[in-house]
């Protein structure tokens, strides 16, 4: 007899112990050591006692079944991998942030400015002392031209305090309409009135950031709420599904011990997770346009540049630096020295700007307190 | 779902929908059967109506799993309310992923008469052997657009780096001096490129100044060799009817004997060919390694099987079952797979068939079925300078010229009038696995129907499937390298 997973259970093999990862229903299963002997020995055609309660537990719960002959079962992907050689496929350039503006007059604690570690920052609105001037408004617009024609399709529009350039903000806001699948507009909420709502209801998403953790919902705007300490809230958690928790980190060793291992489990649907076997699961597809030219990795990672496109095009930074490019984007959880070995690699979320910050290197890696040689 | 068994019993499924492959039991079959009735029954009652050929448990398990498996959502296009292509969506579809290659029919000439050729009687959709050459200005105005193109698509694709340009013919050395003028020009005018050159030729004309010179620009070089001598000139004559090979031979040894790698055979066969012997010679150090292995093309209006008997096809289908057997057997022996003639004749279409198809796709696909290529994906310049799809589809079809360019519009509606001849695609359980494109349903004047032409593609697709899996039961370590399943 024998006994295989579904095509949709990925099953992922760790130092210590292994995970099934159910991509349709998003689900993970932890396994012992001993299950996950067993399931890779299954997992390779062997012969196996279909009295183990492992696979009667498997198939319970709809994961795997028996065979009475070895079977070929081809593993749920996406796409073709014949399709997925390289040859002359234009870059997969899916998120662009763009900074139009750097300035504001608040002074939020939680502002890059100040070099404030946050989990989610490049989702909130910042300022920077990068230096250098702001590119015009004709630069930003044909950057727009340019991010479609290189099939970008969400598209965040960043400051700085936008409303300082609200003229600016809607002219772009305007022309990337019908542009983009999805167009996000950050702002903080002490910048928001009736008039921005109206303004900008049909044309984007909202992201306010805010600081009031009893900020109730507004509609579908989307609520990016930064609290002080880590630990008692989960990264990302939502109260409600528009309701996004950030966090500051003042002590890393403290929140490392602390930090929840779940939470860290973002989603095991199988677009992600695939997508997680060969990109960064935030840092691939994306690129920010700096409010000066400069183009990065991350809203959040300053002093990785790639170029300037303040008088280039912006797909010179694919043509002359893919591989400089790919070292951001290919850089999956494989490639870091704690994470290669865990069997949550592929469904894990990953900062690698907060890591970097916290280590000082770019494959450094803090906040994760699951050991996957001990597996625990 | 398209169901197959294989010579172990496993029975398994490829569904279309998804582009997925799934193990498909009786006892799966028998519960899809029961959700997919008007009257969608709960479990109890699937359960009550199967209890008495199947266990409880199992009932219960493919009930949920054919539940599960429905929650996956492709976006595949909606055949039946089939978005037609604009111009504007052509044009920003070939910018990003089109042009990949120039190929330039340098001759419509040849000093061979191929019985098989696709410009014989044989083929009535396809144009005959004439005088016609190519002019230098001709080739000129396609290399300068195919780079002006290249240059207006840099935003859309900045990655598209290595452009090809190909020499296709007729015999495309008997206009080598074009050949020639065509190369320094691109070597002058646009040396930013990594330009990869290929030739198609016949060999008979690659003496040893060509072929230095082919190699020195580091051309990729197919030549068309089918075999050993009396398999090769069966088929590939001079026009006065004598053989080929030992002049072809003569030709490409040198090629050998400087270590040149970048030389392939290009192999076709027909029902009368002793495979078996075609696989021993491309095992030969001094014979350039297989490229390509491809059956006499029976599109295009082809009659070219109408002259062999029913005798000679079951004899052929022997052969190729036992040859298949071989091909098995010596994969199990030696542990790896080597290229042969057998390599690409199985083992490839194993792949192919296996990993080939479009899986479940996150965006939605410009084509929504059979593999066509959309015009403009190549670019194959005829003598005169018109633009076709490519080398394969009859000259009644130009997609622009050198005058126009690409006519965006005229793309468009040829996408949108073949998509509209595939009537057969609505109810067809393998229009993503199919490899059928424009070259199949192509003739004199616009397409055939679907209708007309894979009146039997099912049965042949859950053949090639179970093929295909039964190498996989037998041989997994040979088809996971590609999957890399368990990590």
């Amino acid at each position: 007899m024998y006994f295989r997973l579904n095509p949709e259970c990925y099953f992922i093999q760790g130092a210590k112990r292994g995970a099934i990862f159910d991509l349709i229903e998003g689900e993970a299963y932890t396994l012992s050591s001993y299950e996950t002997d067993l399931i890779a020995l299954c997992e390779k055609n062997n012969p196996v006692d279909n009295d183990e309660k492992i696979f009667r537990e498997l198939k319970r719960c709809r994961l795997g079944n028996f065979y009475s002959k070895a079977p070929f079962l081809p593993k749920l992907r996406v796409g073709s991998p014949y399709k997925d050689v390289p040859l002359n496929n234009p870059p997969e350039f899916y998120r662009a942030f763009i900074e139009i503006n750097n300035s504001c007059n608040r002074d939020c604690w939680f502002c890059g400015y100040f070099g404030t570690k946050r989990s989610s920052g490049c989702i909130g609105c910042n300022k920077w002392k990068d230096g250098g001037e702001l590119l015009p408004l004709e630069r930003w617009m044909t950057l727009i031209d340019e991010l479609r024609d290189l099939e970008c399709r969400d598209l965040f529009i960043t400051g700085g305090d936008l409303t300082l350039v609200w003229d600016k903000t809607l002219r772009l806001l305007d022309y990337a309409d019908t542009k983009f699948k999805n167009i996000y507009l950050i702002m903080h909420k002490q910048s928001m009135s009736k008039r921005i709502l109206k303004d900008v209801s049909s044309k984007a998403k909202l992201i306010i950031q805010t600081e009031n953790l009893d900020d109730p919902p507004i509609g579908d705007i989307i609520l990016w709420t930064v609290g002080s300490k880590g630990p008692e809230r989960k990264s990302g958690s939502t109260l409600n599904e528009n309701v996004v928790i950030d966090f500051t980190i003042e002590d890393a060793s403290h929140l490392a011990k602390d930090l929840p291992i779940m939470s860290k489990i973002i989603d095991a649907h199988m677009y992600p997770f695939l997508n997680n076997m060969k990109y960064h699961p935030c840092l691939g597809h994306t690129l920010t346009i700096c409010y000066n030219g400069n183009v990065t990795p991350c809203p959040m990672i300053r002093n990785h540049i790639l170029g300037n496109v303040r008088d280039t095009f912006l797909y010179t930074i694919f043509e002359e630096g893919m591989d400089e490019v790919n070292k951001y984007w290919n850089l999956t959880l494989d490639k870091l020295e704690k994470c290669t070995d865990c069997e949550f690699r592929y469904a894990c979320n990953d900062c690698r700007a907060l890591e970097e910050n916290l280590t000082g290197r770019l494959d450094g890696k803090k906040l994760c307190r699951y050991d996957p040689k001990e597996g625990k | 779902m398209l169901e197959f068994k294989t010579k172990t019993g496993n029975t398994y499924a490829w569904d279309d929908e998804l582009g997925l492959f799934i193990p498909f039991p009786p006892i799966m079959r028998a519960v899809a059967k029961e959700m997919l009735s008007s009257t969608v029954p709960t479990k109890a009652e699937v359960i009550e109506r199967l209890i008495k050929n199947f266990g409880e448990d199992d009932v219960s398990f493919y009930y949920d799993w054919l539940k599960k498996w429905k929650k996956i959502q492709p976006h595949n296009h909606d055949l039946n309310n089939y978005h037609k292509v604009s111009p504007s969506e052509a044009k920003f579809f070939l910018l990003r992923h089109g042009i990949q290659q120039l190929i330039l029919n340098v001759t419509e000439d040849c000093n061979f008469r191929c019985k098989y050729c696709a410009f014989s009687d044989y083929y009535e959709y396809r144009r005959s052997y004439s005088k016609k050459y190519m002019s230098f200005s001709t080739a000129k105005t396609a290399i300068d657009m195919y780079f002006s193109l290249l240059e207006e698509s840099r935003r859309y694709n900045p990655l598209r780096k290595e452009p090809a340009v190909g020499f296709y013919g007729g015999e495309p050395l008997l206009n080598f001096d074009l050949i020639k003028k065509c190369v320094d020009y691109i070597e002058r005018e646009y040396h930013r490129f990594k330009v990869r050159y290929n030739v198609t030729t016949n060999g008979s004309l690659l003496d040893k100044d060509k072929a230095g010179w082919l190699m020195q620009h580091n051309f990729s070089i197919g030549v068309s060799i089918d075999g050993p001598e009396e398999v090769h000139d069966r088929n590939r004559i001079y026009a006065n009817g004598n053989g080929t090979f030992k002049d072809v031979i003569k030709n490409i040894r040198p090629i050998i004997d400087v270590g040149y790698k970048n030389i392939k055979s290009l192999a076709v066969y027909d029902w009368k060919s002793d495979i078996f012997k075609i696989d021993e010679f491309f095992k030969r150090n001094d014979i350039p390694a297989i490229g390509i292995a491809a059956a006499v093309s029976s599109s295009g209006g082809g009659k070219y099987y109408s002259q062999f008997s029913e005798k000679d096809k079951e004899d052929f289908l022997r052969r190729i079952d036992a040859a298949r057997d071989y091909y098995y057997r010596s994969i199990k022996n030696q542990g790896k797979r080597e290229r042969s003639f057998f390599e690409l004749l199985f083992g490839l279409g194993i792949q192919v068939t296996l990993f080939g198809p479009v899986a479940v796709s996150p965006y939605p696909l410009i084509a929504p079925c059979t593999s066509t290529c959309i015009p403009g994906r190549k670019l194959f310049v005829d003598v005169d300078g018109n633009f076709h799809a490519c080398e394969k589809i009859p000259e009644t079809m130009p997609f622009g010229n050198l005058t126009e360019g690409f006519n965006y519009e005229r793309i468009s509606n040829m996408l949108n009038d073949y998509f509209g001849y595939m009537d057969r695609c609505h109810c067809c359980g393998v229009k993503r696995a199919c490899n059928s494109c424009f070259a199949t349903f192509a003739e004199d004047k616009g397409f055939v129907a679907s209708s007309e032409i894979c009146k039997e593609i099912e049965a042949m697709k859950a053949e090639q499937f179970a093929e295909a899996f039964e190498f996989a039961e037998m041989n997994p370590e040979f088809v996971e390298f590609k999957n890399d399943l368990i990590r």
